[in-house]
């Protein structure tokens, strides 16, 4: 258990592969880490690739 | 509130216009505090707007409405998970998306996949990342902004 309504349970261990299934309240994001990690480099990158020049061009 | 930004120098933004992120922005947990601002010193204006930190100066991100870019945009998102913002009735939501803008405009993109949703009644606000299969996260929009730029003149 995490905290008081997070549960994360083993459903299944088939040879290397583990699935594991996580009950959170529905109000808890419950994101896939690569997509998770996708969004935060995509917003990483908005903010640092910010090039004052360009955006005279387009504003 | 006081704050200084990248692009707009020092700004005064009247406390009830701040936008409250009670979760942060993916990536940018630690900031909650933003204001969006709008460039007015054009007559025509910008459709893109600027999601400013209010905390870190650095920290600006272009956001623009995806009805602008997109013919249709309906992000598919658990009900529950709005409740962090107060549970928004629909009708009280306002929907950005953020823009990446590199010096070479035509890899502009914006991120269908994770958009900004904005409670309007109480301006608390987060970043969800939508169920929908087929949103992108770096969709080119170059086409789209220079077809809206073409418009605007």
């Amino acid at each position: 258990m995490i905290g008081n309504n997070i549960e994360i349970t083993v459903l299944e261990v088939k040879g290397e592969q583990i699935k594991i299934g996580i009950s959170a309240p529905k109000n808890i994001p419950v994101y896939r880490k690569e997509l998770y990690v996708q969004i935060q480099e995509a917003n990483r990158e908005t903010v640092s690739s910010l090039d004052m020049e360009s955006l005279k061009q387009l504003l | 509130m006081v704050a200084e930004t990248k692009f707009f120098g020092t700004i005064d933004i009247e406390e009830e216009k701040i936008i409250e992120f009670p979760m942060g922005i993916i990536g940018f947990e630690n900031l909650r505090k933003f204001a969006l601002i709008y460039d007015s010193e054009r007559e025509e204006r910008s459709k893109i707007s600027w999601l400013q930190s209010m905390e870190e100066p650095l920290m600006v991100l272009p956001v623009i409405n995806p009805i602008d870019i997109v013919e249709e945009y309906s992000p598919i998102i658990e009900d529950e998970l709005t409740k962090s913002i107060g549970d928004p009735a629909d009708a009280d939501i306002v929907i950005f998306v953020t823009m990446s803008i590199p010096s070479d405009l035509t890899k502009m993109t914006a991120n269908l996949k994770a958009p900004i949703i904005i409670n309007t009644v109480n301006r608390k606000a987060m970043q969800v990342i939508a169920e929908n299969q087929d949103y992108m996260i770096k969709y080119n929009v170059y086409d789209a902004i220079e077809r809206l730029k073409k418009a605007g003149e």
